[in-house]
């Protein structure tokens, strides 16, 4: 195999790794940005680093937001992001890379074996993580994409080396024995000289051996060089990540300063509760059957584990002006019916909320049809024939109307979802990245999944 | 690894004054862009929540038991005179922008009885309560008979809507969402334009017969 193929090689290795580190730079840090607590833009284009424009960077906003972007999310808030282990390998891979551009014949072959061992790690870990977007998130963003394919690029560019290197050796060793067959092997006190005992040594040895000038051989390097080369991978993967946990934050005095429960319900039948068996802990969530946000939170609550240990008294607040006098123009339009069949549910409130979170693109765009109304209340009597009569009933709004009036008893903030642990409010900022940090420590009762 | 090094250093330096800098913004609340005020759940605010009208149902609510400080219940005509300060006419003109959504409940001629169309005409209006906060029950009387009887069958009249309310709804803070008033025939009398609202009895609505009534609504203003 040609010098130039290996450099290639080398290079694809080179620049798949800068690719991958400015990919998980730039994703990191957006995260970074988001530690203050507000929201940003965020950049989410196959380009590094150019920013999305709004609306269209939902599926990196929903990476971001999911429980699968860091780690150690218990202990520090918003965790450390995963992208930042990735700018850590990507940037060794890089300088490896490099090692092997520069170093070319010199670079033992233990450098190939490593590469090929180790180079295939970020792929593995993007098709776990692609696998996550696809059946968790059901979207992938396009920095990730930008990962994926720098993790694949590195991959073959890895898998090249060794290969390259492999066929360099074997080819070495042919061009050694047909030497060593044409000039006989020198003999030191009736044995072969040194090198020269197996077949797959040291080209290099075997070649400087004889008198025959046979191609320089590539040395194969000690054993030691894979654990040495292993370790400072992981010092470089685990750097990044130490010096962010060092520096990050502290955020005690901001959870719980978003406000809190005053008054309760007055008339506590109007409040569908949702109890789960192991449910322990009192909460209180306002809701919007056709806010996206809600069924976002809802997932994730359950996702994580927390959604069957909460109690949860759920206040119905439809962002639809039919039922809502706090809104201005219908965001929801056909929200009020829903929030109403959620009602008119009764104990099975939990299964009607989440056949609504289930089919919510299509009931909200039936809300939006000129017969909104009509449309979302035939899509409730086609699963829910039972309830249909109690949606339409005057009295049922009247008591949606007391739900309603628990947030102006409570002055809330008009917007969904809002969670409520005990009494004290879970902040909006709290609500995706934080989450994790903060629940356990607004009810110490929660067990950390 | 001396390139290596330097990517390293560079990428741990960004991540740190990323970091930093997002912690200084925790920290002294800037912000990186304004976000719109969020609006705080309250009463509704209707266009015809006007500060005359505001002041004289504030003036009604205080003085007529609704505003929890004192036990008595509705006001009469005398106070409401006083209360309002205004002319019958501007009184009634108060009220006009209420016309969708109120109801006038017709009696018969020296009753306080209630009849079917009536309740069913209370009752719609009660469950379209929405965001407001107070119902308001202005009884009056027409301008035969007496007006010690005309102000009793009034205040009657008013408490046959509270009461029927009461009976159907069960609602245990009727106290502090319903305002009475009873106008007897002294006060702010009703005009035959009346009969275009929405009433109990349209086929025999007269001049004298939309007095024998009750005007019922809910009143979309915060206090």
């Amino acid at each position: 195999m040609s010098s130039t193929a290996q450099r290639w090689s080398a290079i694809v290795v080179v620049i798949a790794s800068l690719l991958g580190l400015a990919f998980a730079g730039v994703s990191t840090l957006d995260y970074v940005n988001h530690l203050d607590r507000q929201v940003h833009d965020i950049s989410c284009s196959f380009i590094p680093g150019v920013t999305a424009k709004q609306g269209a960077d939902e599926g990196c906003r929903a990476a971001m937001y999911s429980p699968y972007s860091a780690l150690l999310r218990h202990e520090l808030w918003g965790g450390v992001p995963i992208a930042l282990f990735a700018v850590g390998a990507f940037a060794f891979f890089a300088a490896f890379g490099l090692y092997l551009l520069l170093a070319h014949d010199t670079a033992p072959r233990r450098s190939g074996q490593f590469l090929a061992l180790t180079g295939l790690t970020p792929l593995l870990v993007s098709i776990v993580m692609a696998v996550i977007a696809a059946t968790k998130l059901g979207q992938f963003c396009k920095t990730c994409i930008g990962m994926y394919l720098s993790s694949a690029l590195l991959a073959v560019g890895s898998v090249a080396v060794w290969w390259q290197q492999r066929r360099e050796a074997q080819a070495q060793a042919v061009a050694a024995k047909k030497a060593a067959r044409a000039v006989p092997p020198t003999v030191v006190d009736g044995e072969p000289a040194a090198g020269e005992k197996d077949g797959e040594g040291e080209p290099a040895a075997k070649a400087g051996g004889g008198k025959q000038p046979g191609p320089p051989g590539r040395r194969l390097g000690g054993w030691a060089l894979i654990p040495a080369w292993l370790a400072a991978l992981g010092a470089f993967s685990l750097a990044p990540a130490l010096v962010y946990a060092q520096s990050a934050p502290k955020y005690d005095q901001y959870i719980n300063n978003c406000g809190a429960l005053v008054a309760a319900p007055k008339t506590p039948k109007d409040f569908p509760r949702l109890t789960p068996r192991k449910a322990s802990v009192q909460a209180t969530m306002v809701v919007d059957p056709l806010c996206p946000t809600c069924k976002a939170l809802d997932q994730r609550l359950a996702a994580e584990g927390y959604l069957e240990q909460l109690d949860i008294t759920l206040v119905l607040f439809p962002l639809d002006d039919a039922c809502n006098w706090m809104v201005d123009q219908s965001v929801h339009p056909g929200a009020c019916e829903l929030a109403k069949a959620v009602l008119c549910a009764e104990h099975r409130a939990g299964d009607v909320l989440g056949w609504i979170y289930d089919n919510q693109e299509r009931l909200a765009e039936a809300g939006k049809a000129q017969a909104g109304v009509q449309s979302v209340q035939a899509a409730i009597r086609d699963r829910w024939p039972e309830l249909i009569n109690c949606v339409k009933d005057k009295e049922t709004g009247l008591r949606l109307d007391r739900v309603l009036r628990f947030a102006v008893d409570n002055r809330l903030q008009v917007s969904t979802p809002q969670l409520f642990v005990g009494s004290k409010r879970l902040c909006d900022e709290d609500s995706d990245l934080g989450l994790d940090y903060t629940l356990p420590r607004l009810a110490p009762e929660l067990k950390v999944p | 690894m001396v390139a290596g090094g330097l990517l390293l250093a560079g990428s741990a330096t960004a991540v740190r004054n990323g970091v930093n800098s997002a912690a200084k913004r925790l920290k002294t609340g800037i912000v990186a862009e304004a976000k719109p005020q969020v609006a705080v759940a309250a009463d509704a605010e209707a266009k015809y929540c006007t500060p005359e009208f505001k002041t004289v149902l504030a003036r009604v609510i205080h003085a007529c038991g609704l505003s929890g400080e004192s036990g008595r219940r509705g006001c009469q005509p005398a106070d409401v005179k006083s209360l309002a300060s205004i002319s019958d006419q501007e009184f009634n003109e108060l009220f006009t922008p209420l016309k969708e959504r109120a109801a006038v409940v017709m009696f018969d001629d020296n009753s306080d009885v209630l009849d079917q169309a009536g309740k069913d005409q209370v009752e719609s209006r009660w469950l379209e309560r929405k965001g407001a906060r107070y119902f308001f029950v202005v009884a009056r009387a027409s301008p035969t008979g007496g007006v010690d009887l005309n102000r009793k069958l009034s205040h009657k009249r008013a408490n046959s809507v509270l009461f029927h309310i009461q009976d159907r709804f069960h609602d245990p803070d009727l106290d502090q969402k319903v305002g009475l008033l009873w106008l007897g025939k002294e006060f702010a009398q009703l005009g035959k334009e009346y009969c275009d609202w929405s009433v109990s009895r349209p086929k025999n609505c007269t001049p004298e017969a939309i007095n024998r009534s009750a005007f019922v609504s809910w009143v979309d203003c915060q206090l």
